[in-house]
């Protein structure tokens, strides 16, 4: 048992990546510890070819990782889109520790991030002691990936300044860094290419410019699928987090959260679950994630201020701040949900009357 | 001495097959092509191959007697069966149908039953067994799975032959075949026998691959199993003609059954060097994403061209097929977005081919079903004007006028309403008919869209759903399909109402959709036509509307103000028409309500608004009155409360005859008016006055002098107004029509 809370994936999937490492007779790219195939087999889950099996570690299209790891393999970088909760970091994370054994490569990128937090920095001690120098020079993760041919992660990519991103541009289309003051430049060993994440939701990041774009083949994570999967996750991950967070949880969460599930889902999938009714779709992303904080504030409504009892009104309020993110459209978006379809339900007849009157 | 028979198993409109095939008849130089296609249609056989005749165009037969029992055979440029006829034609060798007759086809339907599914009912191994094959090895297009695994086979060999082997094979798994397919493959094989017979040289035969093992034993055993299968099948007259075609309806299952997924990506394969046809593809993406203003670099395509190479390596297929160049394009040009893709996979993958037949090919049925309806009809085709009066109440005049209109909208205007729209809803109309010879022509064209009048027509409303702009057009052809009974049309016409009037958030467009849709429900009584659906999908169009309406009535110019009160009123006007629910009525009403109480909505739209709702009687006793006592308070901006007042009497003064109230307030407002204010707005109170007969405008002014039973309070008539008024009328007459040089000095 390790004293660190979360070692990273090379490490918790050691034995699979080793597994899967002795049955691969796939060809290889330079610097690749796996095969692409492999890759993919370590990411979807199954069995290696002596029949060692693999667990999943992204439940969704096969097509998108396949895509994802054949885009590493070209020299192209990958982008990887979706709304907040769909998995991006996690396949970014895996991708890297199955391909090149080493997924600690990140850069987290902030509005604070700039460009020697991403090219070089400086250590001045040497710089002033023996003049520049290699030696002076202080490495990024990216300058290390490029110098060793790995991956390097760019976490949330969006969230930098746009003319820090731009200084991507020369490391993805001539794989070398440039290094003015020494009069040299650091040329990319094979291997190496990056991957980035960003927020396809969110507004008011900086966009990313046309030149750097294409630099990029994108790849974007969907929501999950299927209904009955989607209420597994949220109906286990609030039991989680009201244990806690010292909640009780009544007895209805399951149907509750099922009914909430239902109305995240029509409203992001732009029709009714029986696919008769088409409906417009509010701003905000309705994600899994955010299913999860509704019923959690619905449970900390019911556990403070209900006496315990779980109720539409308790999760009203709580879903309405989720769906109306802009106060004018998604207003009208729910106005006409609501009307239209929920109206109806006699099952939900509840959450009409809690978010009717909100609204 | 019997020739020697090659069997050449093809995929139905594959161009790999194509390609292979004329390779193999190249080869081959056979004296006699034989085609899988009805035997009795054999002698259009050569018209195929004439130079005039563009592909897609398909073999239709149908029933002498009753048209629309038809089947169509569709070839496409691609189709190995075409250019096995083309290759006939240019070689000089002779070809032929050897399928069974398509006369016992049609005579298996039978004249009364409906035709049946049996090409549902052959399993899809039967029916496209590559696409099948390609299927079961993941692949989503047989196309690629017969270039990765029939032409780049690393096992040298024929491909027929490799075809053949892999149809044996999967023959012996299943059942062997039995009815319609047991006695298809017998025709075919004693065809071919009978050619072997007397042909003076190699005979190719070009069949489904599912039926190339059966047939490449058929000089063998054409024997007494087939004449027992053969014999007592169903007959029926029937005629055989070509028709244009088109790429999406080449895309529909029809035929041969092996409907094509994609005819655009066949196309494609078919005319692009196969060196190319990655590079092309990917390239023809790109334009058409340039078309629809995406940005998609030259560089970018190079990028996709490497990721789709990339991916057939993971998959572990030789070269890049339709499904990685899709992925590719996705992550490439579309920045990971399949919605993007879809919007222009239609046009890749479909395209928009319409094929052209020469001229001289057999009569066509549509012609026919035509004379056949104008003899049952009693009404002969006449090229002087004559004038028609219909009862739709009778069962004549009903099916006349559904005939007239479907020719309507196949563009063949024998006949002319007279009073166009006006009829609508009645139980009468009246046409005046006049037959042009080029009618004829029109009507031939619209073969592609199927071979009976109703067929055709069906078919033409549903294409032109697709093209309509607005929910009103789509409503409009609704409208249309449910006047001339075209059952199919009008559900889809209604599916595609509900997905538009779902995705739009344009409230005037909502509201232009509500007229004609209230005209389809009530049209609906008239034409004994069940339009219960509609019920449904005009409420929720009337709710979606009255939320929307307080956010589209904000802030909107005069033009923008004055465009809005017309749809608002129509609309309204709908809504009363059509027999709707109270719910979706008080959801209505709430809408103008909140239009009324919203200060943000324009004065003239909230004036029209209010008057709706006095109108409709939903505002409580008195309430109209202070709410016009509110709006044209003084403390509003005059031009709004002209706005507002424009708004709440425009073309209808009578309203002030009888309520004190709104008199009172409208008196109370222009008394507060100054003078310019007042002959600025002159020509409104004009207008709002102009539509008063005599009788009205002497009761208004008995009403406002106090004269008649209800004077304002306070006021009391003066003595002697009677004699007075005339002068004062020509004052007033002076004011408004703007002369004052006539204006009296004294007084």
């Amino acid at each position: 048992m390790t004293a660190v809370l979360r070692p990273p994936a090379e490490q918790t999937h050691a034995k699979e990546l080793a597994a899967l490492k002795a049955a691969d007779g796939g060809p290889k790219p330079a610097n690749w510890q796996l095969s692409p195939r492999a890759v993919v087999t370590y990411l979807m889950g199954g069995k290696t070819a002596k029949g060692v099996p693999i667990s999943a570690k992204y439940v969704g299209n096969r097509r998108l990782v396949e895509t994802a790891v054949a885009t590493l393999a070209t020299d192209r970088a990958l982008l990887l889109l979706g709304v907040p909760g769909t998995a991006k970091s996690w396949v970014s994370e895996h991708l890297a520790a199955a391909v090149s054994g080493d997924s600690t490569l990140v850069v987290q990128c902030t509005a604070g991030t700039d460009e020697n937090q991403i090219r070089y920095g400086w250590n001045y001690a040497q710089l002033l002691a023996h003049g520049p120098s290699r030696k002076a020079l202080v490495a990024t993760p990216l300058y290390r990936a490029m110098d060793a041919g790995k991956l390097c992660r760019l976490e949330e990519l969006t969230r930098m300044g746009s003319d820090v991103q731009d200084t991507l541009i020369t490391v993805l289309s001539e794989k070398m860094m440039p290094i003015p003051e020494l009069n040299e430049s650091l040329y990319a060993v094979r291997g190496f290419n990056v991957i980035a994440t960003a927020n396809s939701r969110d507004k008011g990041v900086n966009e990313l410019s046309a030149a750097l774009k294409r630099r990029f083949n994108v790849v974007v994570l969907p929501l999950p699928d299927d209904m009955d999967e989607e209420i597994a996750i949220v109906v286990k991950r609030v039991g989680e987090m009201a244990e806690a967070l010292d909640l009780p949880a009544p007895k209805n969460v399951a149907a509750e959260v099922a009914r909430v599930v239902a109305i995240f889902r029509e409203l992001r999938g732009g029709e009714t679950l029986d696919g008769k009714v088409s409906l417009k779709t509010p701003s905000g992303s309705l994600s899994t994630a955010e299913a999860i904080a509704v019923m959690v504030g619905g449970l900390s409504e019911a556990a403070y201020f209900a006496d315990g009892a779980l109720s539409a009104e308790g999760v009203a309020p709580a879903m309405l701040g989720a769906i109306v993110k802009d106060p004018v459209q998604d207003k009208a978006v729910l106005a006409e949900y609501l009307e239209t379809v929920l109206k109806k339900r006699a099952d939900y007849a509840a959450y009409y009357h809690a978010l009717a009157e909100l609204v | 001495m019997a020739s020697a028979v090659h069997v050449f198993g093809i995929r139905h409109h594959g161009p790999g097959s194509a390609r292979a095939l004329v390779a193999a008849l190249d080869a081959l130089r056979p004296a006699a092509v034989l085609i899988e296609g009805p035997a009795d249609a054999s002698d259009l056989l050569p018209m195929l191959a004439d130079p005039k005749m563009v592909p897609p165009v398909a073999l239709l037969a149908y029933a002498a007697d009753d048209p629309s029992v038809a089947i169509f055979w569709p070839f496409a440029a691609f189709s190995p069966e075409y250019q096995a006829a083309l290759w006939a034609h240019r070689h000089g060798a002779a070809m032929r149908f050897i399928d069974l007759p398509a006369s016992w086809r049609l005579g298996a339907i039978g004249p009364d039953a409906p035709p049946p599914a049996d090409e549902a009912a052959v399993p899809a191994v039967v029916r496209d067994p590559i696409g099948a094959l390609a299927a079961a090895a993941g692949y989503e297009d047989g196309e690629s799975w017969w270039r990765d695994v029939i032409e780049e086979n690393p096992a040298p060999g024929p491909v027929f032959a490799a075809v053949a082997d892999a149809m044996t094979a999967l023959r012996d798994t299943g059942p062997t075949p039995v009815g319609r397919e047991a006695a298809r493959e017998a025709h075919m094989r004693r065809e071919i026998a009978a050619v072997a017979k007397d042909a003076d040289g190699p005979i190719a035969v070009v069949c489904g691959a599912w039926h190339a093992p059966a047939l490449a034993a058929a000089t063998l055993s054409a024997a007494a199993g087939d004449q027992a299968l053969l014999a007592g099948a169903p007959k029926r007259k029937i005629v055989a003609t070509w028709a244009p075609w088109t790429a999406p309806r080449l895309a529909m299952a029809s035929g041969y059954g092996a409907g094509v997924v994609a005819p655009g990506w066949c196309a494609h394969l078919w005319q692009t060097d196969a060196a190319d046809i990655v590079p092309r593809f990917l390239a023809r993406t790109a334009a058409a994403l340039r078309r629809d203003g995406h940005l998609v670099s030259t560089a970018g395509i190079i990028d996709a061209q490497r990721l789709a190479r990339g991916l057939a390596a993971i998959r572990l297929r030789p070269a890049p097929g339709f499904e990685e160049l899709r992925d590719a394009a996705i992550a490439c040009f579309c920045d990971g977005e399949r919605a993007r893709w879809e919007t222009v996979a239609r046009t890749l993958l479909v395209g928009s081919e319409v094929g052209h037949i020469p001229d001289g090919v057999p009569l066509a049925p549509l012609l026919l079903d035509l004379q056949r309806e104008q003899k049952r009809l009693r009404l002969p085709p006449e090229a002087a004007d004559r004038e028609l009066a219909l009862d739709l109440r009778s069962d004549s005049g009903l099916d006349r006028s559904v005939l007239l209109h479907r020719l309507v909208i196949l563009d063949v205007p024998w006949g002319r309403e007279a009073d166009a729209g006006g009829s609508r809803g009645t139980f009468r109309e009246r046409w005046v008919l006049r037959w042009e010879p080029e009618f004829a022509v029109r009507l031939v064209e619209n073969l592609v869209f199927g071979a009976t009048i109703a067929q055709a027509a069906d078919g033409r409303l549903r294409a032109e759903f697709g093209k309509a702009a607005s929910l009103a057009a789509i409503a409009e052809r609704v409208l249309d399909a449910l006047t001339a009974q075209l059952a199919s049309a009008v559900d889809a016409g209604i599916g595609l109402l509900e997905k538009r009037a779902a995705r739009t958030d344009d409230c005037p467009e909502l509201l232009a959709a509500l007229p004609p849709l209230a005209g389809v429900v009530r049209y609906g009584e008239a034409r004994r036509t069940d339009a219960a659906q509609l019920g449904a999908l005009l409420r929720r169009i009337v709710v979606q509307a009255a939320l929307g309406l307080p956010y589209a009535c904000r802030g909107l110019d005069d033009d923008a103000a004055s465009a809005m009160r017309v749809a608002i009123i129509a609309a309204d006007e709908a809504v009363a028409l059509a027999a709707l629910d109270d719910d979706a009525r008080a959801a209505w009403r709430q809408g103008l309500q909140a239009l009324v109480d919203n200060a943000q909505t324009a004065a003239l739209v909230a004036g029209a608004a209010a008057r709706l709702l006095h109108q409709a009687d939903a505002l409580a006793p008195g309430e109209a009155a202070d709410l016009l006592g509110r709006m044209l308070s003084p403390g509003r901006p005059v031009a709004d409360a002209a706005a507002f007042f424009d708004g709440f009497f425009g073309g209808s003064g009578e309203r002030l005859i009888d309520d004190d109230g709104l008199r009172l307030a409208v008196d109370r407002w222009l008394a507060a008016l100054d003078a310019d204010a007042f002959v600025l707005h002159l020509p409104l109170f004009r207008r709002t006055f102009a539509d008063l007969d005599r009788t009205q405008r002497r009761r208004l002014l008995d009403a406002v002098s106090g004269a008649g039973p209800r004077g304002l309070p306070g006021f009391a008539p003066a003595p002697g107004a009677d004699s007075l008024w005339p002068q004062h009328f020509a004052r007033l007459a002076a004011i408004l029509t703007a002369k004052p040089q006539e204006r009296p000095d004294d007084e």
